[in-house]
């Protein structure tokens, strides 16, 4: 095989590797990527980013992440661009007469940019970043004339540390490596063009920091936002950077020294140390309990109930956050009373978390106050978690979220505005347009199948919100409508999950409005334990139909050895709510 | 945006054409005159006219219905009073159409015609000229729209020029309208003659922080008080030019200094200190309850670095707050209620205002509290007392409880005319939405006040004039560039103030300051 084609063979097998992870292994990524921005295809967005240093970058990365949206097209674009990347590297490498047997080195940079992805708080914008400099060191390389080289070095240096920020500096600093590995200029030259360069690369971040930019002089120097918390000074994306100029070097030098008999084993052995070294990086990065947690609040998002229980069917959720989705996908499902106890629940921080103020718990607890009828509550926490983000992006599901509920409010004038700005985007043009047609007519708004229940579950007598009392809130939305079944069993699973026996006895009651055909498993359960603990005649007939089969269950549960933790009662009862009793802590 | 520029200078100009009457020609000529030697905007000129003329659009208009009503306009510039400074209001008309035109006339038959697809911009240059020219008169406005290949004209409305002028720019804070999470902010300072809007301090300067109510003394620029909150908060203290960060928590105040009002000898600012906290409603109607749990005032005495108050305004079973000295800086208004447990009494706080004597010469306090108005009586509570410059008025926010207004849907401005004692609605500037947050200009002819009414959310500064009998005309909102501004944008303009002049602050300085580890110490309270 010609090492030419070996080398496209290489790269198209990597993209098809960087494709098949994320489109099939890390999805949930680059859907919770998609949603902490808004990109507007107006011009004021644009201006804003042009306005920084780096913000071209970060607004190509944007405009890139909002097709993560569906996350095969994420998984379709990262794969492209890593390999834009890798071949770029490639094909400064051999501008300078790397031999194709190191094909495998130039792997490494995207390699690198691949693990980092893998933290949902890397920006496309870095990559962008890295490939806009490979363009400019590219095109330094193309041209022949060295005094046009030069020049080319000295008017790339603002125009790319307005693109793509500080890593500018790579341009200069491999234009000076370049002259002085390929001797092209005098000694005196190539001092006054390092100088030049050096000097330009620090007065032009330095002045415009002074002039009109502020941001700390870090920041303004390292420009685009590589990560989302962009006050951290990311080392790793510098290493990356480095990388860009340091292989094609090293590659040069390599080239000089092999030897052609040696060439095969060389290549098989780069191959076997890249896809090991590949193994190991990737999956010392990936982060599945995030993965899953992701997986769960996007079903959640997009109201797919039941892909939620499948999951915990297949595996279920530990952590607060996917039990949060779990409960909340049951509750929707009409299955929470029935079957809560059936996976993991870790109190009432999994059933409604209280606010934190960040941009991921908000956004999903938010869910839950949505979905009950805590219309404003629901609000509060989509505009925290919007305001939260650092890179002070705006987030188009927070701004979705934010019409909902100012339409369900009635607040159709705020509601338009963000509609329209909902308008200027990809993705959610068209689902705002019909949004704010369905605006306009109150019957429509009515007969909306979700705003129209909310609407009629929200609360109309005014109380304060408060995160030690949510089973009061939740007694006063049920009150409000006492067909929220779900406000309902919220109500139930709230006492339960608290082992508040005593109220869970009397809001149980409630339940008459609902007309259950039966009663749910777990409220059975709860019942007959409270029954048995308060009467001390067995045989006395129980005022609740109780099924045969939990109150043999029970009689079974007391007779197994006391110990918590002990495991034996474990897998027959773990599903039951006296277990959680007794047993979760 | 260049090539609407273009279309919109090119239908202006081209208008002399088109219309017969000669003294229009020189204002629209402006423009014109521009694209001298610019060969693209030449290009740009043919190129247009060209589609000008085959498109058959542009010009003056011959109206085919003429109405009786006059046009709803956004915003609502019809019949509203301006000073002769203001920027363009370009405004458009609130229903469809493919076209629409506007015909300004002055004094002198000065013309300003306007023609677009979308919204009416009008030329800079001309409009100023204009305006200088017809001060004490009115302008009058015709517009018209096309829909359906025909034009509908409206009927003309007037725009009242003022003699009386106004201040050179507003400083506010742009402020997303949320709860207790903040992103980007930062106090920004309008040039009212124009669009220019520039940061006086942005909020990225030091991360994590949190800019806010910023002050001057009687709209100068030069003396000026704001707050960073966060880990390397201060006040901010610029006095005469020297600019110090201050750390103001003493031992004997609640909290850091919050709420300013400078004293009109430039040697004073009074303070309110507060312990706040916030609750979120569930009903529909409202959102945020922001209250205070103990609140006090305390004047800093700026010479002498420390802080003054006195037991009058310092008790425990009351809280005051939202300090304000009077014109002639000897009396000291602030806004008092009795002691209510927050939150669970929240609706039963109201505020009345009250006044105590202040003696500038030497820092001290009368010793007894008066009400000038009892909101208590009407159950009612009073925030942001604002006495004019003149010394004549005093304006204030009247909500139906709580100290903090601007969430309050009724909130309302009232005016106290403090030589008759009579205190009535501002019906000609309040709206069905909240009114909140105000501010008078250095001539106290001129008032900005923070207003919900656009869409219930974000808050839009509105400026009215006060006349001399103290009728307020009808508000216009900020002009701003375009119509789509503040639909666009999602934050609030919050506290905006007149400046006689544009406030020069290096923000590098404020970072640097901020930045630092120096702050000076406010000494601890002297208590009379």
């Amino acid at each position: 095989m010609k090492y030419f084609s070996l080398d496209k063979l290489l790269s198209l097998a990597f993209g098809l590797v960087v494709f098949w992870f994320f489109a099939f292994l890390y999805p949930f990524h680059l859907n919770y990527q998609e949603q902490y921005q808004m990109f507007l295809f107006s011009s004021d967005y644009f201006l804003n980013f042009f306005a920084k240093p780096g913000g071209i970058s970060d607004y190509i990365g944007n405009f890139f992440t909002q097709f993560y949206f569906y996350s095969w097209v994420g998984a379709l674009i990262l794969a492209v661009l890593l390999v834009v990347l890798q071949r770029a590297v490639w094909f400064i490498s051999r501008q300078l007469g790397a031999k194709p047997v190191f094909v495998p080195i130039t792997f490494i940079p995207s390699l690198l940019y691949w693990s980092l992805f893998c933290d949902e708080n890397y920006l496309l914008g870095g990559l962008i970043v890295m490939l806009i400099v490979s363009g400019f060191i590219s095109a330094f390389l193309l041209i022949k004339p060295v005094n046009i080289r030069m020049g080319f070095v000295f008017v790339s240096i603002p125009v790319l540390f307005w693109m793509a920020g500080g890593a500018f500096v790579l341009l200069p600093l491999f234009a000076v490596v370049f002259e002085v590995v390929n001797r092209n200029l005098k000694v005196v030259h190539l001092s006054i063009f390092a100088l030049v360069s050096t000097v330009f690369s620090y007065v032009i971040p330095t002045l415009c920091k002074s002039l009109f930019l502020q941001y700390p002089l870090r920041q303004v120097w390292i420009g685009a936002n590589y990560f989302r918390f962009p006050v951290n000074v990311p080392v790793s994306v510098g290493i990356v950077a480095l990388l860009l100029v340091v292989i094609p070097f090293a590659l040069y030098y390599f080239s000089k020294i092999i030897k052609r008999d040696n060439s095969k084993i060389l290549l098989v052995g780069q191959l076997i140390v890249l896809v090991f070294g590949a193994s190991f990086l990737i999956t010392h990065s990936v982060d599945m309990g995030k993965e899953e947690v992701m997986a769960y609040d996007f079903n959640c998002r997009m109201r797919k109930w039941d892909r939620v229980i499948a999951m915990a069917e297949k595996k279920a959720p530990t952590t607060p956050l996917s039990v949060t989705c779990l409960n909340l996908a049951l509750a929707k499902e009409d299955l929470l009373g029935e079957r809560m106890f059936s996976y993991f629940q870790n109190g009432i921080g999994g059933l409604m978390p209280d606010f934190v103020r960040d941009y991921t718990i908000p956004m999903i607890a938010g869910e839950v106050y949505y979905h009950l009828g805590f219309v404003n509550t629901a609000q509060r926490f989509a505009f925290e978690a919007m305001e939260a983000l650092p890179d002070y992006q705006k987030s188009s599901r927070a701004v979705m979220r934010l019409a909902e509920t100012n339409i369900i409010n009635g607040n159709y004038e705020v509601a338009g505005k963000y509609l329209r700005l909902l308008q200027k985007t990809f993705y959610y043009k068209g689902w705002a347009t019909k949004a704010l047609a369905t605006m306009k007519d109150e019957k429509l708004i009515a007969q909306h199948p979700e705003w129209g229940w909310l609407r009629k579950c929200r609360t109309q007598e005014d109380f304060l919100f408060s995160e030690g009392e949510k089973d009061m809130m939740l007694g006063v939305l049920f009150r409000q409508n006492p067909e929220n079944r779900m406000a309902f069993e919220y109500l139930m699973a709230y006492t339960l999950l608290n082992k508040d026996l005593k109220h869970f006895l009397q809001y149980f009651p409630l339940s008459e409005s609902l007309k259950y055909r039966a009663i749910p498993k777990s409220y059975q359960e709860a019942l007959y334990y409270a029954w048995t603990q308060t009467n001390n005649d067995p045989t006395k007939d129980i005022p609740y139909p109780i099924s045969n089969v939990i109150k043999q269950r029970f009689q079974a549960f007391q007779k197994m050895p006391g110990q918590p933790n002990s495991g034996s009662g474990k897998n027959e009862f773990s599903d039951t709510y006296w277990y959680y009793l007794y047993f979760v802590k | 945006m260049s090539e609407i520029q273009f279309k919109r200078y090119l239908l202006v100009s081209h208008t002399p054409n088109l219309l017969k009457g000669a003294k229009s020609f020189a204002v629209c000529q402006v423009p014109f005159r521009e694209f001298r030697g610019n060969l693209y905007g030449i290009l740009a000129f043919l190129l247009l006219s060209l589609t000008l003329v085959l498109s058959g659009c542009g010009g003056k208009v011959n109206p085919d219905a003429v109405l009786k009503e006059k046009p709803n306009l956004f915003p609502d510039y019809v019949d509203v009073t301006i000073p002769a400074t203001i920027a363009p209001l370009n405004f458009k008309v609130q229903e469809e159409y493919t076209a629409i035109n506007a015909v300004f006339e002055g004094k002198n038959n000065q013309v300003i015609h306007v023609q677009d697809s979308k919204e009416i911009c009008i030329p800079a240059g001309d409009w100023g000229k204009m305006l200088e020219t017809t001060k004490g008169d009115s302008l009058k406005v015709t517009v018209s729209v096309k829909q359906h290949d025909r034009w509908k004209q409206f009927a003309p409305f007037r725009l009242h020029v003022s003699e009386t002028p106004i201040d050179y720019g507003l400083v506010y804070r742009l402020i997303a309208p949320g709860y207790e999470v903040y992103s980007k902010m930062g106090i920004y300072q309008r040039n009212l003659s124009n669009f220019d809007q520039s940061p006086i301090v942005e909020n990225t300067l030091v991360p994590g922080s949190c800019v806010n109510c910023h002050s001057f003394r009687q709209s100068d620029p030069k003396n000026m008080s704001l707050h960073i909150r966060g880990q390397k908060g201060g006040t901010i203290l610029l006095a005469d030019g020297k600019m110090n960060v201050l750390n103001t928590k003493t031992d004997k105040t609640i909290s850091n200094f919050v709420y300013p009002f400078w004293h009109p000898s430039g040697n004073y600012i009074a303070y309110s200190v507060n312990n706040t906290h916030q609750v979120f409603h569930e009903e529909k109607g409202s959102r945020v309850e922001v209250g205070d749990a103990a609140s006090d005032i305390v004047v800093y005495d700026i010479k002498n670095n420390q802080a003054i108050s006195c037991n009058l305004l310092m008790q425990d079973s009351i809280f005051e707050t939202f300090p304000s000295f009077s014109a002639d800086g000897r009396t000291l208004y602030f806004c008092r209620a009795t002691h209510k447990k927050m939150p669970a009494e929240y609706k039963e706080v109201k505020y009345n205002l009250c006044s105590i004597a202040f003696n500038p010469e030497n820092g001290t306090f009368g010793d007894r509290i008066d009400t000038l108005f009892n909101a208590t009586a009407q159950s009612k509570s009073v925030t942001f007392p604002r006495p004019s410059p003149d010394g004549k008025y005093i304006m204030f926010t009247l909500a139906d409880y709580g100290n903090f207004s601007i969430w309050h849907k009724e909130a309302d401005l009232y005016l106290l005319d403090l030589k008759t004692g009579q205190t009535r609605r501002l019906d000609e500037v309040n709206s069905d939405n909240t009114e909140s947050y105000h501010s008078w200009s250095s001539n106290s002819r001129w008032f900005v006040f923070s207003s919900r009414r656009m869409d219930g959310l974000y808050t839009r500064p509105f400026i009215a004039y006060l006349d001399e009998n103290g009728k307020a005309r009808k508000p216009f909102l900020l002009p701003q560039p375009d119509t789509e501004f503040y639909d666009r944008l999602l934050y609030s303009f919050n506290i905006p103030e007149f400046v006689s002049g544009k406030v020069e602050v290096d923000p590098n300085i404020i970072e640097k300051l901020v930045s630092g580890e120096k702050r000076v110490q406010v000494e601890s309270l002297k208590l009379q």
